[in-house]
C-alpha cells in the first residue's frame, strides 16, 4: 500500500511540475523559441497534455535552443537504423508472451462435468 | 513556407478519413455490445460497466493493430500510402479509446473501496512473482501513459521543436506499447476465455503486425544493402522525367530525392524541414518542388524556400557515372547551392517551361 501510495503521489507531483512547466512555456518560452508560435494562441491548450508528460524533455529542448547547442546536422540524423532492432524485440517479446499466457490458462470449472469422487453419499 | 499554427488542420481527405475512423469505432463498438455477444461468451452475467470496458479495450487492441499494420504495409505497397497520411488522428483516436477502457476499469473495480481508485489499482493484486495471476494492470498502465505521450505529441509543434530524430524515437514507443498491450491481453482476458474466437482474432492482429513490420525491415535491409558504397546509386538516366524526382536510400538510412529539371539533376534531402514529409513525391514546378503534406516549397539546387520564407533542407552531390545517376551520402549544411549535373542526352521527351522563382 505504501509504494502504491508513493507512486500515485509521485505522479501527482509529476503532474504539478508539468503544469508549472506549461504555464511558463507556453506563455513566455514558445515565443522565444519558435517563430511560428507568435501571435498564434489557439493552439496552445493542445499542448498542455503533452507538456504534463514529458516535461523534462520539454526543459532540455527548450535549454537547447536557447543556448543554440545543437547542431544543424543532427536535426537530419536518420532514425531507422534502430527500427530493425525495435521490430525483432516486440515481435520476440510478443511471441514470447502469447505463448506463456496460452501456457498457464486455466480451464473455467464451469465447463467440467460433475464427477462423483466418493460413493459415500448414496450409501 | 513558415505559417502560424493552428490547433488541427483540416482538409477534405481528413474529414472523409476522421469520418470513416469514426464509424468504423462505432460500428465496432455496436457489433461488439448488441451483435456478438454469444460469439465472445457474453451471454455469462456481466455487467454494464464491464462489458463496455471490454468493448472499448478490444476497439483500442483493433485500432492499435491497424494503425502498426499501416505504416509496413504502406512501405511495402504505395496503395497504402493515404493511409498514413492521416495516421495521427487515427492515434489520437485510440488513445481516447484506451482512456474509455481505463476510465470503466477503475470506476467499476475500484471505484467502491475505501482507499484512493488509483492507490486501489496498484495495490489490488501484486503477485509479480507468479504468471499465473500476474497483476497484467502494470501492462496497461504502461500502454496508455504510451499512448497518451503520442496523442498528446503529435501536433506539428512538437514535431519542430523535438526535431525528428528525437520525436522519431520518443514515437518508437508505439512498439513498446504493442508489447504491452499484448501482455496486458495475454495474462488478462486470455485467461479467461470460453470459446477461441476472441483468442484466434487477438493472435492473427498480433501476427499480422509482427509478419508486415519484419516484412518491411528486410526489404529496406535489402535495398540499403544494395546502395552502400561511397556513392549511392539512384536510377538509370532513362528513368528519370522531367518534373519529378527519384528517392535514393542511403546506407545510413537518410533518404535523398534527385530530380530532374530543364534537363538536369538535383538532390535534396527527401525529408521536409516542416515536418519530414516525403518532398521526392512532389512535382518541380518553377524550380520549386511542393511538400505533398502541407505544401511547403523549396528551391531542389538549393533547398532553401522561396523569400520571404526561411526553411532549408540539405543538399547533396550528383554525378552522372555511365548509365547511372549517383549521388554521394554526405549532406551539405541545410541551404547550400549546388550547380544542377546535365543529364547526358536522350533529352526528356517533354520540358517544362523553366520560369525562375
Amino acid at each position: 500500500m505504501d509504494v502504491a501510495q508513493a507512486l500515485v503521489m509521485a505522479m501527482q507531483a509529476w503532474g504539478m511540475i508539468g503544469a508549472v512547466v506549461a504555464a511558463a512555456f507556453l506563455t513566455i518560452g514558445i515565443d522565444r523559441i519558435d517563430e511560428d508560435a507568435r501571435g498564434a494562441y489557439i493552439f496552445r491548450p493542445l499542448l498542455i497534455p503533452g507538456v504534463l508528460l514529458i516535461w523534462p524533455i520539454v526543459l532540455w529542448r527548450w535549454w537547447q535552443i536557447e543556448t543554440e547547442r545543437a547542431a544543424w546536422a543532427a536535426r537530419y540524423r536518420p532514425v531507422r537504423a534502430n527500427y530493425g532492432l525495435a521490430v525483432i524485440l516486440m515481435s520476440i517479446g510478443i511471441v514470447v508472451i502469447v505463448i506463456t499466457g496460452l501456457s498457464v490458462r486455466q480451464t473455467w470449472p464451469a465447463d467440467i462435468a460433475p464427477v462423483q469422487l466418493t460413493e459415500g453419499a448414496d450409501q | 513556407m513558415s505559417v502560424k499554427y493552428i490547433p488541427v488542420q483540416w482538409n477534405p481527405n481528413k474529414w472523409v478519413y476522421d469520418a470513416v475512423m469514426l464509424a468504423g469505432v462505432a460500428a465496432f463498438l455496436w457489433v461488439f455490445l448488441y451483435i456478438t455477444p454469444e460469439v465472445l461468451s457474453h451471454e455469462r452475467p456481466i455487467n454494464p460497466q464491464i462489458h463496455n470496458a471490454r468493448a472499448f479495450g478490444a476497439c483500442a487492441f483493433v485500432m492499435l493493430t491497424v494503425i502498426l499494420c499501416i505504416g509496413p504495409a504502406a512501405k511495402l505497397d504505395k496503395r497504402f500510402l493515404p493511409l498514413l497520411y492521416n495516421r495521427r488522428h487515427f492515434g489520437v483516436m485510440t488513445a481516447f479509446v484506451a482512456l474509455t477502457h481505463a476510465g470503466y476499469i477503475l470506476n467499476w473495480y475500484f471505484a467502491f473501496s475505501s482507499s484512493d481508485k488509483y492507490v486501489g489499482l496498484l495495490y489490488a493484486n501484486i503477485s509479480f512473482g507468479q504468471i499465473a495471476g500476474f497483476p497484467f494492470e502494470v501492462f496497461g498502465i504502461f500502454a496508455l501513459i504510451c499512448l497518451l505521450i503520442l496523442a498528446a505529441t503529435s501536433h506539428d509543434f512538437w514535431l519542430k521543436f523535438l526535431t525528428p530524430p528525437v520525436w522519431k524515437r520518443l514515437h518508437y514507443l508505439i512498439y513498446a506499447a504493442y508489447f504491452s498491450v499484448a501482455a496486458h491481453v495475454s495474462l488478462g482476458i486470455l485467461q479467461d476465455q470460453q470459446n477461441h474466437v476472441f483468442t484466434i482474432l487477438f493472435i492473427a492482429g498480433a501476427g499480422a503486425v509482427i509478419v508486415l513490420h519484419i516484412a518491411a525491415w528486410m526489404s529496406e535491409r535489402r535495398e540499403t544493402a544494395a546502395k552502400d558504397g561511397a556513392w549511392a546509386e539512384v536510377a538509370r538516366v532513362g528513368d528519370f522525367r522531367e518534373g519529378y524526382a527519384k528517392i535514393a536510400k542511403l546506407a545510413n538510412g537518410d533518404r535523398v530525392a534527385v530530380y530532374l529539371m530543364e534537363g538536369k539533376l538535383s538532390a535534396i534531402s527527401n525529408a521536409c524541414a516542416h515536418q519530414n514529409g516525403p518532398l521526392g513525391e512532389g512535382k518541380i514546378i518553377d524550380c520549386l518542388v511542393t511538400c505533398p503534406w502541407h505544401g511547403f516549397q523549396y528551391d531542389v539546387r538549393s533547398g532553401r524556400s522561396p523569400a520571404p520564407f526561411t526553411e532549408k533542407v540539405p543538399t547533396y552531390r550528383v554525378r552522372v557515372a555511365g548509365d547511372m545517376v549517383e549521388v554521394h551520402p554526405d549532406a551539405n549544411p541545410p541551404g547550400t547551392y549546388v550547380e544542377p549535373v546535365p543529364l547526358p542526352v536522350p533529352a526528356p521527351e517533354t520540358p517544362e517551361e523553366g520560369a525562375m522563382a
